[in-house]
């Protein structure tokens, strides 16, 4: 006799078949890129003989039945008597769809179904030419109903609420350790740092709080599966030969910003098929191989992850986008191709333009970049005509912890995310001017309004000489005067009380490991609240600069608007991995510098005997030349041998930054701790003292 | 009612009190960090063994003249979280008995007599709904959950006015 009753068995087939199917799925889609694998097809058996038997157990009949077909399907497959094709797969995943649907209690025959009694089988729906099919599982499928729907991949499953509680608590240990050390100190005039008992709790109690915040950690490869399936639908859809490559699926985000981002990956990577891989025909004509290729590469760099999102299509028509956006009043006379390429992600072009109806949701890339700025994180394109089309997704591997920078206001100490700080400067009478009754700097030769934070906030501000921070929301970019730049860290963020009334300019607060609270601000809040209170306020005092450290590549570094200064400094970039590269030019471009691109050492040294540059930028490890070979090429060429060479590498060993140092270069950062800012500091410590 | 089934919460010249069910924990007057754009009435946060609490001002809250210097911070519990009220006195506990008469300000559920004393009784949720906002999205920001009582109140009534 079981101890279980009947429905405690349905819960567990429900949660068992949860991670079948997804396996299943998961191993098709691996048999129609391997063709006649064995192992796989014996795999996929398995899956499909153990749901069989589990359904017959938990009394799900028709689960069974169906999944019994299937397998006869594959029991074919397996004896060679079919070969796997296109349509074989299809009919397997759409039975595998089924069983989920018949699972979950739904309609085996989903909601496209046949009338009752009608009900198409799995058999029939496949094979063509092959009579005699099983009779299938009928409408009235006897489901599983309101069984909890686990995680799948996961091991233990373990409530979000609950791992907050733990990251909490350990928080507050690591206070209660501070409390103590500072009580130690106070009361008993021991300096706790000599304590090596006391320096051993702070260690672990630090790993403690980075390990808990790891268990929110989960991989991109939870989602990636369903992408592909994405991809490969609709391409068999539209009769395109489309081939998906991943890389860097391992790289973990936290579970909340994975969940904001699925679905603008998803859409951009059914964009791609879409609007991006061309038909056979078209790419055969167009001399290209045939079948596209849709490659989603992940990877973590310092505090953030990067999804790059590439097809090999035809590239976004800019002449087209340049159409439409003079159709809604655009003016794009005077945009460069790679400005009318950021209009796409405007409400209404986007949708008219890039988006069918394929996703059934009608949701533009204006919504992608909305979602994907809701996670703290933003999108970037980069498109080639016949090339192809990058749509680069960049987020914080965590919201609870987001990277900041601090500043001190009116006294008060805030934390600016950083990734909407365009960049940070000193405050320089020569770069300045007013519009409209406000200060204005330039910026990437816009003009950029300034407003002091303290008046911003509604507090009393400080000296009236000290930098500028420019902040950047979706639209608009406004520099903040503060008192005095702190750092920069990573902050775990929390929301506040739900029961104080909504503060736009306030994301949060975060408790600081002396027991203080700083409070996080949330820059398009900000910069909605300088602006409507700006004007009429005191302006911003004009001073010159008073020292000569330079934070990062500044309007007033960089030439006038109109160009007739100093030349644009030259960053040569090799690397060769695609996005970091990108990512660099991104970051070394909105700073101000002219940046050229080289995929390894011997491209560098082609580049450099075109023109010079002023800095070189490096990886080591790259095809033909490494990055220690560029180096000392560069060190024994006469006309290059001082230009400055900044080595950046994800090999963290002594040993390596003592022979990149050797080699001749000026200096090493760790790709790990790579950031935008770690950047510009580097770069301009660099070649900002030589101008 | 039980013996001592409120806490006081003196707040100038005047007294309330809250259900003692509602208190967390009684505070002295924490260090508070200024809660910038936020209105009069929040006086800032403070920190509760990690988690981050508002302080409000009673006064303002009720609508009376507010700015008394803050002596101890009342933490409630509720339905979203922990946030405390300013008392500019020791907040001790009583026992309400029956109801004298109504009371005006919003907020507030009726007078009470304490010795000589008239108290006014708090309707926490009252008091504070007046800050809910609605929100559409919540925040972003994935936030702790809501805790129960950190602390047996017990821990502060030995200075209170039992009886």
């Amino acid at each position: 006799m079981s101890i279980l009753g009947m429905d405690q068995i349905r819960a567990l087939f429900a949660q068992e078949a949860e991670v079948r199917l997804a396996d299943l799925d998961r191993l098709l889609l691996q048999l129609e890129q391997h063709g006649d694998d064995g192992t796989l097809i014996r795999s996929i058996f398995r899956e499909l003989h153990t749901l069989k038997g589990s359904a017959a157990v938990a009394g799900l009949d028709d689960v069974s039945r169906l999944a019994h077909e299937l397998e006869e399907l594959v029991v074919e497959l397996r004896s060679g008597a079919l070969a796997v094709s296109p349509a074989i797969i299809d009919t397997l995943l759409a039975g595998a769809d089924q069983l989920g649907r018949a699972i979950s209690g739904e309609s085996a025959g989903g909601p496209a179904a046949s009338p009752a009694g009608a009900e198409p089988t799995v058999a029939e729906l496949v094979i063509d030419g092959k009579p005699g099919a099983v009779a299938g599982a009928d409408s009235s499928t006897q489901g599983v109903q309101s069984t909890p729907v686990p995680e799948p991949g996961g091991v233990v499953m373990v409530q979000m609420e609950r791992l907050d509680e733990l990251v909490r608590l350990i928080g507050e240990s690591a206070s209660a350790h501070l409390r103590m050390g500072r009580m130690l100190m106070e009361k008993f005039g021991v300096d706790p740092t000599l304590n090596a008992e006391f320096n051993e709790l702070s260690r672990t109690l630090n790993e403690l709080q980075e390990r808990a915040m790891r268990t929110r950690m989960v991989p991109l490869s939870t989602i990636t599966d369903r992408l592909q399936r994405a991809v490969r639908d609709l391409a068999r859809e539209q009769g395109k030969t489309i081939r998906w490559d991943v890389r860097g699926a391992d790289t973990e985000l936290d579970r909340g910003v994975l969940v904001a981002l699925s679905d603008s990956l998803l859409h951009l990577v059914r964009n791609a098929v879409d609007h991006g891989i061309e038909s056979d025909a078209v790419r055969v004509a167009a001399g290209k191989p045939v079948g596209g290729t849709i490659r989603l590469h992940a990877m973590q760099l310092g505090s953030e992850v990067i999804v790059a999102i590439t097809d090999d299509g035809n590239g976004i028509d800019t002449t087209r986008v340049r159409a439409q956006a003079e159709g809604q009043g655009i003016d794009t006379s005077r945009l460069s191709d790679e400005d009318v390429l950021q209009l796409i992600f405007r409400a209404g072009l986007s949708t008219t333009t890039f988006v069918t109806d394929l996703s059934g949701r009608g949701v533009g890339l204006d919504v992608v970049r909305t979602s994907v700025e809701a996670a703290h994180g933003r999108v970037e394109v980069r498109s080639e005509t016949g090339r192809g089309t990058e749509f680069r997704v960049i987020v914080p591997i965590t919201l609870a912890v987001l990277r900041c920078l601090l500043v001190e206001s009116g006294g008060q100490l805030f934390a600016l995310p950083f990734h909407r700080v365009v960049l940070s400067q000193r405050f320089d009478q020569s770069g300045q001017s007013s519009a409209e009754g406000l200060p204005v700097i330039w910026v990437e030769e816009q003009p950029v309004p300034v407003s002091d934070l303290a008046s911003a906030l509604g507090i009393d501000g400080g000296p009236a000489d000290g930098p500028i921070v420019v902040l950047a929301d979706t639209a608009r970019r406004h520099g903040f005067r503060v008192d005095r730049l702190v750092g920069q860290r990573d902050v775990v963020i929390k929301g506040l009380s739900s029961l104080l009334p909504h503060l736009p300019a306030v994301a949060g607060a975060s408790v600081e490991p002396d027991g203080s609270i700083l409070l996080v601000l949330d820059p398009p809040g900000l910069i909605q609240r300088a602006r409507q209170g700006a004007r009429g306020a005191a302006p911003v005092q004009v001073t010159p600069a008073t020292s000569q450290a330079r934070h990062a590549a500044t309007p007033a570094d960089a030439p006038p608007p109109e160009g007739s200064g100093a030349p644009l400094q030259r960053i040569l970039v090799v690397d060769d991995a695609l996005t970091i590269r990108e990512l660099q030019r991104s970051i070394l471009e909105r700073a101000g510098f002219q940046v050229r691109l080289a995929v390894d050492g011997l491209d560098a040294l082609a580049k450099l005997a075109e023109e010079p540059s002023e800095l070189i930028l490096t990886d080591i490890e790259m095809p033909l030349m490494d990055g220690f070979a560029l180096t000392e090429a560069v060190r024994a060429a006469p006309g290059l041998t001082n230009i400055p060479i900044l080595i950046l590498s994800s090999r963290s060993s002594e040993a390596d930054r003592q022979r990149g140092l050797e080699a001749g270069a000026d200096g090493f950062i760790l790709k790990s701790g790579f950031d935008e800012g770690a950047l510009l500091v580097a770069v301009n410590r660099l070649i900002g003292a030589r101008r | 009612m039980s013996a001592s089934d409120a806490l006081l919460v003196p707040v100038g010249e005047d007294l309330f009190a809250v259900s003692i069910g509602r208190v967390s924990q009684v505070v002295v007057a924490p260090p508070l960090t200024r809660l910038v754009t936020a209105p009069s009435h929040v006086l800032g946060l403070f920190n509760l063994r990690g988690q981050i609490v508002p302080l409000l001002d009673t006064a303002a809250l009720l609508g009376l003249p507010g700015g008394q210097a803050t002596a101890f911070a009342v933490v409630l519990q509720s339905r979203h979280g922990l946030i405390a009220i300013a008392a500019t006195a020791f907040p001790s506990r009583v026992g309400l008995g029956d109801q004298v008469g109504p009371s005006d300000l919003l907020g507030t559920a009726g007078r009470y007599r304490v010795k000589d004393r008239v108290v006014v009784r708090l309707d926490p949720d009252l008091l504070l709904a007046r800050d809910r906002p609605v929100r559409a999205g919540e925040n972003t920001v994935s936030v702790p959950p809501t805790v129960g009582a950190t602390e047996a109140v017990g821990a502060i009534t030995s200075g209170g006015a039992a009886g």
